[in-house]
């Protein structure tokens, strides 16, 4: 297509990666248009925006491998690149990104590119890939993208347990953003992962304080919270510790802990009575949480402690009983995941219509493991293992469909073959009666014919049927003996056929020239189709002889097509399992933990319980003695 | 049970957890790195099997293609959009020689992706060399919202060799109407 279009492919879109992160590039900034001009290339680009990756990827292969992407060759190969990463085909992406972002690419699109990169591979845990993409990064990303490169910088340090470096990097970070928080915060956990525990906790002191606009940072000041309770808690400071854990919010992700601190905060200053007012109020939140379970057993330690050792001992029952009852549900769930059915269920309620980098999973599917596996959604490795296992779900649903497809093709080639065979003699015994080199030959006898006719001015040769017959008619009337005799009559009679026959003659000689013309016109019609049909029967000819090779190569196709189906069908199947396999063992070992927990909760309870039987048991005895 | 060992439970819970990061949580290094790696060569797998599979389906998309239109006889129609104020498209039909083959209706998310630059190849099929007729009806929701259908006609020679058919929609913004124009692309 040659006219402008003024809806075009841009092509920073084809990094399909920064789309939704970076809508600006869209905008007028954005680099020049590239005007579609090639109808494949437009295809790629009708799934690439609907966000259908695979399709558009096969597409991309199957015209490049025809050579139909000529004019669009490098916007190709990037568009596949960026389509690559979209889909999560982080390798191959970045094999192409890294053949093609050296040079001919805008500055800042290459800084960006990786930068994705090395976010995806952080994000699944390709660290020294995720390193050298930073390091490959220049000058010339936009600020905001800048500040989030340098933090995915100073994660990875931290990631890679080089701490001093990361520390270093994080406290000489500049502005006022909110990226500066999240670097403030970083530093906390970078001090308190090197041992520097009295530094961190100036800096989540400091961020613990701060006016927060959105609810993120909001989050991140109740985190702070929460780590300087815990720590100034640990290191015997009851009384300072109070103080932050009181700041972070009583309904939030980190509330129950915090009540939980706040608690333990008060009976460590023997304020027994103060703890018991938060403790309280966390019985009545979701047992799930360690922080309300602890607080099962906090509660009747505070009592007592406060001497009331009936109220105590019934609390205790009822912890022991909640967690047995507790424990006995993840069993069932474990039991449920290891089935290998959760996973399916949660194909099911999510069907495939898109598949990609993009995708996270935001709710699991309903049923009691939901509740036990809903913050391991907020990992990684649980996000990306299940994105993985979608893909492959696509991938053997897609295999198993062609493998359909196949087997009708084969059923088609075959019954094509049996035509051709049943209709091959009759088109030969046609093409046998068809004699083309005599019709050939009539022809250039016509030519020679008419050479003859022309060089000896025969005008008569070119009379029509009945000028012919007429002309006969009247040479015969010439002939009748009466008309010899010597009276007027017949002399009027031959005068009159002298007349007819020079009238006939001027005629055709007048015509003559019209008349070889027209018939040189036809014969050279008739040569030209009689080339044509000369070439179209040996088009026939060489179809026929071809024909059978064609469904030979396309017989080797389909067959050698099937078993590549079959065999990946089964690697993925194979990869499946063990992807399930994975995720479950994650799962499982999350619900063992949980389980574990509730195991050690269980316990104390029961040596609590016994020693206030003891205790109530020693003074029964006391008391009659 | 003594304080300090429900204090340290919880305490090593909530410090693990603020160990984390912001922006992406990061687990504590060693416990985390069997896991991450065996995370990963099930993912370096499922790359290989990706790759696998997209070579695969790019032979069998050219053999289905090969092998159901031939290109000594394939005609591929093609559905554009140049901006797109005037008209919101909801559906193409296409008649080749006096016979309907294709009557396609778009979604929001198709629509919305011709309006960005996409083309969408509505229609694949196997003509004679010879001519032919193509009529193609669009329908949509043309200027104010009122509800549109126009028709499109394109006389066209099929030779020997693939063919392309671009059916396009622009905007006559001196007419503020929409414009549908059928022609060989070039």
């Amino acid at each position: 297509m040659v006219t402008a279009r003024a809806i075009v492919a841009r092509c920073c879109l084809a990094l399909a990666f920064l789309a939704p992160a970076a809508p600006a590039l869209a905008g007028k900034d954005g680099p020049a248009p590239i005007v579609v001009q090639e109808p494949h290339y437009g295809e790629i680009l009708y799934y690439f925006y609907q966000e259908d990756y695979f399709p558009a990827i096969v597409r991309v292969l199957a015209a490049q491998e025809q050579g139909q992407l000529a004019t669009h060759a490098a916007e190709a190969e990037l568009l596949k690149g960026g389509l690559y990463l979209s889909y999560g085909h982080h390798l191959e992406a970045a094999d192409i990104f890294e053949r093609l972002l050296a040079d001919n690419v805008n500055p800042e699109i290459r800084d960006r590119t990786w930068f994705f990169l090395a976010k995806i591979w952080r994000q699944r845990g390709y660290l020294d890939k995720a390193q050298r993409a930073l390091d490959n990064i220049g000058e010339d990303l936009p600020e905001d993208v800048e500040r989030e490169a340098k933090m995915l910088q100073a994660q990875l340090l931290i990631d890679g347990g080089d701490y001093d470096r990361a520390i270093a990097m994080l406290q000489d970070w500049k502005g006022r953003t909110e990226w500066s928080r999240y670097a403030q915060f970083n530093l906390g956990v970078a001090l308190v992962r090197s041992g520097r525990v009295d530094e961190a906790k100036k800096i989540l002191e400091e961020l613990g304080g701060i006016d927060p606009w959105n609810e993120e940072l909001t989050s991140l000041r109740d985190k702070a919270n929460l780590a300087l309770g815990y720590a100034l808690l640990q290191s015997g400071q009851p009384h300072a510790a109070k103080m932050p854990l009181q700041r972070v919010r009583l309904e939030g992700p980190f509330s129950n802990k915090a009540l939980l601190g706040v608690g333990w905060a008060d009976a460590e200053l023997d304020s027994y009575q103060r703890a018991l007012v938060p403790w309280m109020e966390l019985r009545g939140r979701d047992l799930l949480d360690p922080a309300v379970q602890e607080s099962m057993l906090a509660i009747p330690y505070a009592l007592a402690k406060l001497d009331s050792i009936s109220q105590a001992a019934d609390h205790y029952v009822n912890a022991v009983e909640a967690f047995y009852e507790e424990s006995g549900r993840i069993d069932r769930t474990i039991s449920h995941i290891e089935s290998g059915r959760f996973f399916d269920e949660f194909l099911s309620e999510d069907p495939l219509d898109s598949t990609g980098w993009y995708w996270r999973m935001q709710s699991l599917p309903e049923g009691p493991e939901a509740r036990y596996l809903f913050h391991l959604l907020a990992t990684h490795e649980f996000q990306e293992g299940l994105k993985n296992y979608r893909d492959l779900n696509y991938l053997w649903s897609n295999l198993d469909r062609w493998q359909q497809s196949v087997d009708v093709y084969a059923n088609m080639l075959e019954t094509r073959r049996l035509a051709f065979a049943e209709r091959l003699p009759r088109v030969q015994e046609t093409l046998a009666r068809a004699d083309i080199d005599g019709m050939v030959q009539r022809k250039l006898e016509y030519d020679a014919l008419l050479n003859d006719i022309e060089q000896s001015g025969d005008w008569l040769a070119l009379a029509t049927e009945r000028e012919f017959e007429l002309w006969g008619e009247i040479t015969s009337f010439e002939k009748t003996p009466a008309l010899a005799a010597d009276i007027p009559e017949a002399g009027e009679v031959r005068d009159k056929i002298r007349m007819l026959k020079g009238v006939l003659q001027w005629g055709l000689e007048k015509d003559f020239q019209e008349r070889l013309w027209r018939i040189r016109r036809d014969l050279r019609e008739t040569g030209e189709a009689l080339v044509e049909t000369q070439r179209a029967r040996r088009q026939v000819d060489d179809s026929m002889n071809r024909q059978p090779d064609m469904f030979l190569a396309f017989d080797q196709r389909v067959y050698g097509l099937e078993p590549r189906i079959e065999t990946l069908k089964m690697r993925v199947g194979d990869a499946m399992a063990e992807q399930r396999a994975f995720l479950q063992s994650i799962a499982v070992g999350e619900l063992q933990a949980q389980q574990r927990r509730l195991d050690t909760y269980t316990v104390q309870a029961r040596f609590a319980l016994a020693a206030i039987y003891d205790r109530a048991a020693t003074v029964t005895e006391a008391a009659v003695k | 049970m003594t304080r300090k060992l429900l204090i340290n439970v919880v305490a090593g819970l909530a410090l693990a957890f603020a160990a984390s990061l912001p922006a992406q949580e990061s687990g504590a290094p060693d416990a985390d790195a069997q896991s991450r790696d065996q995370f990963r060569q099930l993912d370096q797998d499922v790359q290989s099997l990706k790759k696998e599979v997209l070579d695969l389906n790019r032979d069998l998309f050219l053999l289905e293609e090969e092998l159901l239109f031939p290109a000594n006889s394939q005609v591929a129609f093609f559905v554009s959009m140049d901006v797109g104020e005037y008209f919101k498209l909801d559906s193409v039909s296409l008649k080749i020689d006096g016979k309907e083959v294709a009557n396609y209706l778009y979604t929001d998310r198709e629509a919305g992706s011709l309006l960005r630059g996409g083309v969408h190849r509505v229609h694949m099929a196997n003509l004679k060399t010879g001519d032919h007729e193509l009529v193609a009806i669009f329908t949509g929701q043309g200027p104010q919202s009122r509800e549109y259908r126009r028709g499109a006609t394109l006389n066209f020679s099929k030779g020997i060799g693939a063919k392309y058919v671009e059916l396009e929609i622009t905007d006559r913004v001196k007419k503020q109407q929409p414009e549908f124009v059928i022609k060989e692309w070039e």
